[in-house]
């Protein structure tokens, strides 16, 4: 039948025409896009100590999953292509140009098993252990800067557990975080959007994100906090029937100049924008205690102030004409502050929030571990001005002013993460870095039905976004006796004892894919 | 709750999801299934097995859109439903929704250019972008919500003859629009 067809594909349009047509006949995008310019000049300014930035959702899951790995260049046109890509592992790099020392780098996998937070052994993923000779052949002493890099999200850090030593000492680091490292994208199938988070997917997306350098060396610049004024109305105090109205919503109603007046919301679950009246409401779920939401709401308004609001009270968040209650209310204050001390206040509620009841953010929560507020608000600054209302092309997944998808995905999006020491190379001498950290696998879904299911993919870059001249480089798998190689670039054969390769520099990348061994009680 | 947050709770496998998801999006999704079936009983066993479908699929699936993405689920649900029932007279929303959409398509190419769906989305959904933002949001209303006319009208605070008169000049537009595309169903 033509006309069910037609049905049918008219309910795979655009998600984004979709959601447009869900409550109003045309969404507004707030306003923002002049303050979000002068927001991007403030940054171009800055340019000091450690600097931060982005993020979203699990690496590669859902809608945003990438193929990767696919390694067609390098001499690893039969590698597998993953549907989750943990990235590559990365060389020591140096905040200077030229350091003028020379760098001997050994590689080492080690596939004994993980306990895992349950006290279960797991043979997934690998400690990998990347140590370097530095060696200084001027007649100087040199003091380098060294950046060593590793993929991953904030909230991996604690997994990753990650550390420097120099000469044997354990280094103290800073931990300086870099940009998001993917993009944004539709589903598919035409879609042009930029409603999802699009992984790097494949080495050599990280090969493009680094190479030249000017990703690190915007990592190493300095931030400047975005002061510009903004009036807050901060929302508490809520009360509603809900034992009679499970859903009972509190809506906030206000016209504002689209021109003048830009708003950005955290805690809010709906949006609405009336175009025949300009009418703009913004409406949350009434807490009832046991509902997991978020306790405290805001309206961070930027530019010219509002001039009046109402409140209504709903039986649900349709906030539907005839189904208005009474009983609804809640506390509203308004203050006059920055952007900047705005969000850095909601930095440390949300921090807190995870300290208190980690459970309310799920895995997010040991990024609270690993933040303070105040790096956690510069990174939250960064994705606003990179992809948000204060960019002057905000991304569809960001452009409707909720906050509350931006501060959680700071903390989850892959990224480059550097940790920062110092080492000085006495003349003639030679100093040892040595990094180690857990390296999670590229792999494909346990459900997916892959024939992929169950390997192990790790790569490595041998030079990428390196400042340091390489004269040697070797790679290692340590209790190779758990694992079996099922692919590889690299000449490895454990069952007759080559464990232990030579790695040549001018080649960019190598990849290692394992199997588990099967246990006897598998 | 956010739809992130939900998200999680799939991913947790917590099955407070489930009634997270119900309480923000089971008006929505009953709506949209009624629209179909024209059947509360039906509508309502469309909606959960739009839940069971989400579980299984959360993870390894993250939707960008979440609402939109249960709509996907439960119009197809329903449509299937329909299909299934049409023997019984069921349905009636739905066959007065296809009647309206047969004029759209062009039929006088041969089977051997029909379209597959996907790209046929891809042009519908390039079509609409072209469209007034009234007349989009008044077809979508209409062919993906399945929302009757007298709604539609409401909804904008006018006629029905306003809503009737931009139904047909928009589908109309597609059917041109499909056949200068090449597209035949």
């Amino acid at each position: 039948m033509k006309a069910e067809r037609l049905f049918r594909a008219i309910g795979l349009v655009d998600e984004g025409l979709i959601e447009a047509a869900a409550e109003t006949p045309a969404k507004k995008r707030p306003v923002w896009r002049r303050y979000a310019a002068a927001a991007a000049c403030l940054m171009v300014l800055c340019g000091a100590g450690a600097v931060y930035l982005i993020t979203g959702g699990f690496r590669g899951y859902g809608a945003s999953a990438g193929g990767s790995g696919i390694n067609n260049a390098g001499g690893a046109a039969d590698a597998v292509t993953f549907m989750s890509y943990a990235g590559p592992v990365l060389p020591l790099t140096t905040a200077e140009e030229n350091p003028g020392v020379t760098a001997e780098r050994r590689t080492d996998w080690d596939f004994t098993p993980r306990t895992d937070p349950e006290g279960y052994d797991s043979q997934w993923g690998a400690t990998v252990t990347d140590s370097y000779v530095l060696r200084n052949p001027t007649d100087t002493d040199v003091t380098l800067t060294l950046l060593y890099p590793i993929v991953g999200g904030i909230k991996d850090l604690l997994s990753i557990d990650p550390s420097v030593t120099v000469n044997g000492e354990k280094a103290e680091t800073e931990l300086v975080i870099g940009d998001y490292a993917g993009g944004f994208g539709g589903a598919g199938g035409g879609d042009t959007s930029t409603l999802n988070l699009r992984y790097p997917s494949q080495w050599t997306d990280y090969q493009a994100l680094l190479d030249g350098g000017d990703y690190r060396e915007t990592v190493t610049g300095t931030q400047i906090p975005a002061d510009m004024p903004v009036t807050v109305y901060t929302f508490t105090d809520f009360e509603a029937p809900t034992e009679q109205y499970q859903a009972a919503t509190q809506a906030v109603t206000f016209t504002a100049d689209e021109t003048r007046t830009t708003v950005l919301s955290y805690g809010f679950e709906g949006y609405g924008w009336d175009e025949r009246t300009g009418e703009i409401t913004y409406s949350y779920f009434v807490p009832d205690g046991q509902r997991r939401s978020k306790t405290d709401k805001k309206l961070i308004v930027i530019g010219t102030d509002l001039t009046g609001y109402t409140l209504q009270g709903y039986q649900d968040g349709g906030c539907d004409s005839g189904e208005e209650i009474e009983g609804v209310s809640c506390t509203v204050t308004r203050s006059e502050t920055t952007l900047h001390e705005t969000l850095l206040t909601l930095c440390r509620e949300i921090l807190d929030t995870m300290e208190e009841n980690p459970g309310y953010y799920g895995w997010l929560s040991e990024a609270a571990e690993i933040l303070n507020p105040e790096t956690y608000c510069l990174l939250a600054e960064r994705a606003l001005e990179q992809y948000g209302l204060l960019s002057d092309k905000p991304v569809d997944r960001y452009d409707s002013g909720r906050l509350d998808e931006l501060m959680d995905e700071v903390l989850s999006v892959d990224r480059v993460l550097y940790l920062k020491t110092e080492v000085t190379v006495p003349t003639g001498g030679t100093a040892e870095v040595t990094a180690q950290y857990w390296k999670a696998p590229s792999f494909d879904f346990a459900c997916s039905g892959s024939e992929h299911r169950n390997l192990q993919g790790y790569d490595l870059m041998t030079t990428l976004d390196s400042t340091l001249a390489f004269t040697a480089q070797t790679a290692s798998v340590t209790h190779a006796e758990n694992v079996q190689i099922t692919g590889q670039n690299i000449g490895f054969d454990p069952e007759n004892g080559v464990t232990e390769v030579k790695l040549d520099p001018n080649q960019p990348h190598y990849y290692l894919e394992i199997q588990p061994v099967p246990k006897e009680t598998d | 709750m956010d739809d992130t947050q939900i998200i999680d709770l799939y991913w947790d496998r917590d099955q407070g999801a489930i009634t997270a998801t119900a309480g923000k999006y089971g008006s929505f999704l009953h709506a949209l299934s009624w629209n179909i079936l024209r059947s509360h009983h039906d509508a309502e066993e469309c909606v959960n097995d739009t839940y069971f479908r989400a579980w299984n699929a959360i993870p390894p699936e993250r939707p960008g859109a979440l609402r939109a993405w249960l709509g996907r689920i439960t119009r197809n649900l329903s449509l299937d439903r329909w299909k299934a029932g049409r023997t019984q007279s069921r349905g009636a929303g739905m066959e007065t929704l296809l009647g309206e959409l047969d004029e759209c398509i062009p039929d006088h190419r041969g089977p051997e250019q029909a379209a597959e769906e996907r790209v046929l989305a891809e042009c519908v959904s390039a079509f609409l972008r072209g469209q007034t933002t009234d007349n989009r949001y008044i077809f979508l209303r209409r062919y993906w919500y399945g929302e009757d006319i007298a709604a539609i009208a409401k909804r904008l605070d006018c006629g029905e003859s306003r809503v009737k008169s931009a139904l047909f000049r928009t589908r109309k537009a597609l059917r041109a629009f499909l056949e200068k595309e090449g597209i035949v169903v």
